[in-house]
């Protein structure tokens, strides 16, 4: 990561990465050599994006924040399956590619901001009074989500979006996507489970929660988190007992 | 590239916690509001901090807002503005609220039915006043990115570069005066160029930390644009050498490299730094103040006595050793802070998780203290072009890291998260009520549409270099030369290096096309990273001792007793750099006797302590943790690695 190492590129040892660029809506896979420092380094993705940077593709686009799998951003797809890219160690072979779930902007960075935009407005209504009242535990198991939109994957609500043929520049633009995924029900549920939300919060989050497609929840095995939590039993579960009839109704 | 003009009342650049109270502020005043976000929404410093907070009384009754503002003035070695401290100490308990009213959680004391603070005050502060939260920063950054969301009257764009401010002088009443009458911002997700028309800019885009990559443990986007935007914009910047250096951070592998491993709190009260010869070169680490900790660690490297990577040896084996506080200890080094417990573990390995050895550590780009001259609603301050009286860039606003002036040389744990509650909302604030007054302003288009032609004629440029290749000079320079450690001839070769790197800056390659376009988003941040860099070098020559986060080899450590000055800097004829000095208010010299003398005298208990038979070191301590942790009945050993140890604990206590 810093100039000073490019005395290592003597090392004999390296590792060999495929990483898939995109410009102007041109792919193309670029055979990529990481120089390991050692034998036994274990290089994440982030460390070959960087180096690749350094050594071959000045303007390769990625996103990276933190380097501690604490900012969400920085995630990728590594044999088509999505991994924080900070953390995530590589192994000869290996192709790194942008998120498939999300609109590709450039090489590996995805155009996020059709989730939040999902959301707007969902908080905004009248809240409880005390906050002296300590959070349920599932509460805080909900707010470690560090919104890497790993749990974009195989999500078959979220796939929908992409089924129909709306407007491209509409559909991201103003009012987000239009059919739900695992982080926005998350933050849905956190909002339920806050007990500083009212009442009329707490149905305002689970009618939000119908609207963007919960009943598809019924038929599906589960999603997968990429920091590790249960979303089947701490967000999919709870929505889809709260809105049962609801959804038995939507149903029919 | 396409083209769009749009209007707002109050423009927000930046999405972490100071931007978003901003925005909150204004919007809550009526206001449509734009908040402007390089990274996706919220992703900040504040997101992926150890999300601690200070809250006035929330550890000590007795904890007066004349404690809290004496307390950050005298740590900052009295480069303070004493009205930024009094504020923040004013706001501190009602910007926390705010934060919970919208949805931060932290854990309730019974006792007090209040946030419950940390078990130990963090090293610095008179009083024990930093609550910690669930989650760290990701808790806070939740809590952003709802505030942001939830208002329809805030609308926002992520992946979107503010690229300029532009200002125009107007003469009223026969004196001359700047208003903000807006920017431009490339909005790289749409491949678009946005004018953007206002009379209010909030700067909230963090600091300059990236100029020490990968000695720094906060976020990428940290390429000081706030400073750069502020100071070409005509605003003044404070304190721009003041960079402070989180001690305890690691120096390998190169994945973990400059990540944060602990605090001097961490050290707990036995832990101490040692050389490469094991000599201790830092007692009552506990006690100390960052700065304090990376100076020893930088001198001892400078004297070649430091570790192989360039740092020293965090030794917490002594809290361990010991039948029974030893387990208490590892039970607090793993809820104190567990994030950073985790990088330890993960990047040192076992026997440094169960604290069997020393941490390699070495200090790491954290905060710049410096930033844009405010007052105490955040208006930006200049002096009036006759020199005299203080006058504002009208509509211009910083909170958070941007600002400077309220922590000087240096800043206390825990207090930025509540910087930017407090600041934040006051500079979204003022920017609201700043619309009511009454404006006559011939806004010039010709001012954007020169931005407009400088930045798409970069377009398609062809060169000999890559702005990410001089980037990375440019980080390895300032790390060897603008650094922890500095000298009059390093900081002098500094800036003969910045020059170099300028002329190359001319002759850079930039690809052709608009969504995304990564060599034009690396060739601006360069940009501001030059210039923030030369502020820097050109403030710490004004700097001639060592003072806060620095060590000055060719001279001695500022006495408590010297005059204390801020540096100001500004752009003359929108080109060359203007350092001068500023005097700052001394507390009163009883004062600071007593405040040294309180701080001496924890020192000279710690060191007695030290010293004691260990035995009954360790009943003491045991009876210490004890009290600390809120326990009475006997605890359970919790193994590094093990479940309890996990990243998703809780603060524990």
């Amino acid at each position: 990561m810093d100039i000073t190492q490019d005395k290592t590129v003597e090392s004999k040892f390296f590792v060999k990465i495929n990483i898939i660029t995109v410009r102007n809506h041109l792919k193309e896979e670029v055979k990529f050599k990481y120089q390991l420092s050692s034998e036994i380094e274990k290089p994440v993705a982030l460390d070959v994006l960087l180096q690749a940077q350094r050594k071959i593709i000045p303007d390769l686009a990625f996103r990276y924040g933190c380097r501690a799998k604490n900012c969400g951003v920085c995630t990728i797809d590594i044999n088509g399956r999505p991994r924080i890219a900070c953390k995530h160690k590589v192994r000869d072979g290996d192709t790194l590619s942008a998120l498939a779930t999300l609109p590709t902007l450039s090489d590996l960075v995805v155009k996020r901001d059709g989730i939040s935009r999902q959301l707007r407005g969902i908080g905004n209504s009248p809240k409880g009074n005390n906050l002296n009242i300590n959070a349920p535990d599932k509460y805080h198991k909900l707010t470690e989500c560090i919104e890497c939109y790993a749990c974009l994957d195989k999500c078959p609500m979220h796939k929908k979006n992409f089924d129909s043929s709306f407007d491209e520049s509409k559909k991201y633009q103003n009012d987000g996507y239009k059919y739900g995924n695992p982080f926005s029900l998350l933050k849905l549920e956190r909002l339920r489970t806050d007990p500083f939300t009212s009442e009329v919060g707490r149905e305002k989050a689970l009618k939000k929660a119908i609207n963007i497609g919960l009943d598809v929840c019924i038929d599906c095995p589960g999603c997968k988190c990429g920091v590790g939590i249960n979303l089947k039993e701490n967000v999919i579960k709870p929505l889809l007992l709260a809105a049962d009839k609801e959804i038995k109704k939507k149903k029919i | 590239m396409k083209i769009e003009w749009k209007y707002y009342d109050v423009v927000v650049i930046g999405s972490g916690g100071a931007g978003a109270q901003a925005a909150l502020a204004a919007s809550q005043e009526g206001c449509d509001v734009l908040v402007v976000s390089k990274d996706p929404l919220s992703s900040s410093d504040t997101k992926i901090s150890e999300g601690l907070a200070t809250v006035r009384k929330s550890g000590d009754e007795n904890d007066t807002e004349e404690d809290l503002s004496n307390n950050l003035k005298m740590a900052g070695k009295d480069l303070p503005s004493k009205k930024l401290t009094d504020a923040f100490a004013k706001d501190s308990i009602k910007a926390y609220d705010r934060y919970r009213v919208n949805g931060l959680r932290p854990k309730i004391n019974k006792e007090n039915s209040g946030p419950q603070s940390l078990p130990l005050a963090m090293g610095g502060h008179n009083k024990n006043r930093s609550v910690g939260h669930e989650s760290n920063g990701v808790a806070f950054a939740h809590t952003n990115w709802d505030t942001i969301i939830n208002r329809l009257n805030i609308d926002y764009l992520e992946d979107s570069w503010f690229l300029e401010i532009v200002t125009e002088d107007i003469n009223a009443n026969g004196t001359k005066k700047k208003y903000v009458t807006g920017g431009v911002v490339y909005d790289a997700s749409r491949g678009v160029l946005l004018v953007v028309k206002t009379f209010n800019i909030v700067i909230a885009s963090g600091g300059l930390s990236t100029l020490y990559f990968p000695k720094t443990d906060t976020m990428r986007g940290n390429t000081g644009d706030s400073y750069a935007l502020a100071l070409r914009a005509g605003a003044e910047l404070l304190d721009m050498e003041q960079i402070q250096f989180l001690p305890f951070c690691l120096t390998s592998p190169p994945s973990y490299e400059g990540l944060l491993v602990g605090e001097p709190s961490s050290a707990s009260f036995l832990g101490v730094l040692k050389d490469n010869k094991g000599k201790i070169i830092l007692d009552g680490v506990y006690l100390r103040t960052r700065a304090e900790c990376s100076s020893a660690i930088m001198r001892a490297v400078e004297a070649g006595r430091g570790s192989p990577n360039g740092g020293a040896y965090l030794d917490l084996t002594p809290n361990k050793n010991k039948p029974l506080s030893g387990p208490y200890f590892m039970k607090y080094i793993q809820s104190v802070m567990p994030s950073a417990y985790d990088n330890a573990k993960q990047a040192l390995g076992k026997e440094a998780a169960n604290i069997e050895v020393a941490w390699e550590v070495r200090p790491s780009a954290h905060y710049s203290m410096g930033g844009v001259r405010v007052n105490e609603n955040c208006e930006s301050i200049i002096e009036s072009f006759d020199g005299n009286a203080l006058n504002s860039i009208e509509g211009l606003y910083a909170a958070g890291q941007a600002m400077g002036g309220l922590f000087g040389a240096n800043r206390l744990g825990s207090t930025s998260l509540a910087e930017l509650s407090v600041f934040g909302y006051r500079a979204g604030k003022a920017a609201a009520q700043n619309l009511e007054k009454e404006k006559n302003i011939k806004v010039n288009n010709e001012k954007f549409n020169e931005i407009l032609k400088r930045v798409t004629e970069l377009l398609g440029r062809k060169g000999k270099y890559s702005s990410y290749a001089l980037k990375l000079e440019l980080q390895k320079e300032s790390w060897e030369k603008i650094g922890p450690v500095r000298t009059k001839g390093r900081i002098d070769s500094m800036l003969i290096s910045i020059s170099k790197i300028e002329e190359k800056f001319k002759n850079v390659s930039i690809s052709n096309y608009s969504i995304w376009n990564q060599s034009l988003i690396e060739h601006e941040e360069l940009r501001n990273m030059l210039l923030v860099a030369k502020s820097i070098a050109t403030a710490a020559l004004e700097r001639e001792k060592s003072l806060g986060g620095h060590v000055r080899l060719d001279s001695k450590s500022s006495s408590f007793l010297n005059a204390p000055y801020s540096t100001v800097i500004k752009f003359i004829n929108k080109k060359e750099l203007k350092i001068k000095r500023i005097r700052r208010d001394r507390t009163k010299i009883t004062t600071l006797i007593l405040y040294k003398y309180k701080e001496y005298s924890k020192l000279f208990r710690a060191k007695l302590f030290r010293h004691l038979p260990s035995g009954i070191q360790d009943r003491r301590l045991e009876k210490k943790y004890k009290n600390i942790m809120n326990e009475s009945e006997n605890i359970q050993e919790v193994i590094a690695g093990g479940e309890k140890a996990a990243k998703s604990n809780s603060m524990g206590f």
